[in-house]
């Protein structure tokens, strides 16, 4: 599996998101988009997922142009979790993971044997089992998180895209989610493209990085010689000390108090 | 379902049964069993009357009048679904004060001589509306802001606005016809005739068939458009298409019996309490319920009434408080 961008631009009206940017991702990787506010984070995983269409350049999915892919087909092959996870209507939690098998079901059937199977375990990992008759809004912003992550991780895609999607849950949580992410990109061969803002986290359990200021990328590589001080001073504008952590057994970023 | 299948037959044959003139239960089913299996033999029997009042005057309205409480709460748990508020109703993109437009100028134009024409002008303004209303949230660059729901809901305001201070003007002008047009709009089932239940029946099957077509789309739909996408909704043909189908069910029902509020407001609300808010049990409950709830308000105005008020009137005044205590109950929990 392999998604490639090639001289991707993307542009509301004339405000330019993303500009003439080019990168490839490959399977077996955990890879981190990191970058300042409104340097288009989002937006290109808006675009690898198909969501937007770029203004101009191409992206590939295993050579497969995405936009002649239907939404159908895409749905089997990247899987999202959005920044945006409220849902309007009261459904319970096992109803929302359960439409993440919404693409294997055929129109009129019910699930099958298997969609169950997978949905109860997806809960068991997720640690949600005990949610599974509460009303989805009536959950904190964390649990509802994980019933969205559990979702996308029921929807069993190569390809899983995360916004921010640890924004609001306990560390416990986290570190048991990147966990599942990081053992289901080794042992079963997944991209994981992910968008941080911790940039700790991101350096110890991703293998690649990506810098994003202002659509266009910074530095992109092996997440140990990307972090730096310098793009740290170049991405972010923040005085920063780098150094390698041996507990972490990853570079970790400290910020001098001013 | 099948109850309330059940319960639906069985007031459709106590409102046959009731109104100015009592007739037997008895005499109602063999009258249709006659009439349906074509067997004559019983007609002595029964009386010529009732079998003019059954068949030519009530059976007509009733139907009619279950068909349009069916199809109005369909679309309102269509509405709720594609604009993601409860709020919502078959009129929210404008369709009634279209279909009310339509008919004030058929009306004042005096073209209700012929048989057609106010129904069809009503007709004819609903879908007008709703064109002018896609057009005017629909941008092609942006799946984000094209035909959301807040875009669609401020576009249905403003053309809802625009087309009642028309109407406000065609009373204005219209002399003494006024009467005529706001009994029109208050909607009403007085002499309602075959081909209007055969209308309204044909775009109910058609609406529903294709509601349950995309009800589990409709259920993603509510974990907003990114999520929606990524699972394989085609979010701009869904929504397109549901849209299409809630205001067509809407303006069908407006064109035949006027202006009936609450019914798709409230039963799918009321529904949504008994079944959960998917889409796959809401809408088919929801269709009997209002089906239901509407006939019942009827009845009670055509036969236990000593005068006819309006439908509109007595669905609002009775369906308004039933809501006002379940809403209540239902926050104290």
């Amino acid at each position: 599996m392999k998604i490639n961008l090639h001289n991707i631009s993307f542009a509301y009206d004339h405000d330019i998101i993303i500009k003439n940017t080019s990168c490839s991702f490959v399977s077996g990787n955990f890879y981190s988009i990191l970058g300042p506010n409104g340097s288009g984070k989002t937006t290109l995983l808006d675009l690898i997922s198909g969501f937007l269409r770029p203004g101009a350049g191409d992206i590939d999915i295993d050579e497969a142009p995405i936009l002649s892919l239907s939404k159908k087909e895409i749905s089997k092959k990247i899987s999202l979790v959005s920044q945006d996870y409220t849902i309007n209507f009261p459904f319970s939690v096992k109803e929302v993971v359960m439409m993440g098998r919404h693409p294997y079901i055929p129109r009129f059937s019910h699930p099958s044997t298997h969609d169950l199977n997978r949905v109860d375990a997806t809960m068991e990992i997720c640690g949600i089992s005990h949610l599974h008759d509460r009303k989805i809004n009536e959950l904190s912003g964390g649990e509802k998180q994980r019933c969205v992550f559990a979702r996308a991780l029921c929807q069993d895609t190569p390809i899983l895209l995360l916004d921010e999607a640890f924004s609001n849950m306990d560390i416990s949580h986290t570190l048991q989610m990147l966990q599942l992410v990081k053992k289901s990109v080794k042992e079963k061969n997944k991209v994981v493209i992910s968008v941080f803002h911790d940039l700790n986290l991101a350096s110890s359990w991703s293998d690649a990085l990506l810098m994003l200021k202002e659509g266009e990328i910074q530095a992109f590589g092996n997440t140990q010689d990307v972090l730096s001080q310098q793009t740290i001073k170049n991405v972010f504008n923040v005085e920063s000390i780098v150094e390698f952590n041996k507990h972490v057994k990853a570079k970790q970023v400290y910020y001098p108090s001013v | 379902m099948v109850l309330f299948s059940l319960i639906l037959v069985l007031m459709i044959f106590t409102s046959l049964s009731m109104g100015y003139i009592h007739i037997p239960l008895m005499d109602i089913i063999n009258i249709l069993i006659e009439k349906i299996f074509g067997n004559f033999h019983f007609i002595e029997n029964t009386n010529e009357i009732y079998l003019a009042v059954i068949l030519d005057v009530r059976l007509p309205r009733i139907l009619t009048c279950t068909a349009v409480g069916a199809a109005l709460a369909v679309s309102g748990g269509l509405f709720q679904g594609i604009l993601l508020n409860p709020l919502a109703d078959p009129y929210t993109l404008g369709v009634s004060a279209g279909a009310a437009f339509g008919a004030s100028i058929a009306i004042l134009l005096n073209l209700s001589a012929a048989f057609v024409s106010v129904p069809a002008f009503a007709f004819t303004g609903a879908c007008v509306t709703l064109f002018v209303v896609i057009f005017l949230s629909y941008s092609s660059k942006n799946p984000m802001s094209g035909l959301s729901s807040n875009n669609l809901i401020l576009s249905g305001i403003i053309i809802g606005a625009i087309l009642s201070a028309g109407i406000s003007f065609l009373k204005f002008i219209a002399n003494e016809q006024v009467s005529v047009i706001i009994f029109w709009l208050m909607g009403s089932f007085a002499s309602k005739t075959w081909p209007d239940f055969f209308a309204v029946m044909i775009f109910l099957v058609i609406g529903l068939f294709i509601s349950i077509f995309f009800a589990r789309d409709l259920n993603l739909i509510s974990l907003g458009a990114k999520s929606a996408t990524s699972l394989g909704v085609d979010l701009k043909k869904v929504t397109l298409i549901l849209l299409v189908t809630g205001s067509m069910l809407a303006a069908i029902s407006v064109s035949v019996s006027g202006i009936i509020g609450f019914v798709g407001l409230l039963i799918p609300h009321m529904v949504r309490f008994v079944t959960g808010p998917d889409n796959r049990k809401l809408i088919p409950l929801s269709m009997l319920a209002g089906a239901f709830l509407l006939l019942m308000a009827d009845t009670i105005t055509r036969a236990v009434l000593p005068h006819e008020i309006p439908i509109g009137v007595l669905t609002a005044l009775t369906g308004g408080p039933v809501f006002c205590w379940i809403f209540k109950k239902s926050r104290l929990k």
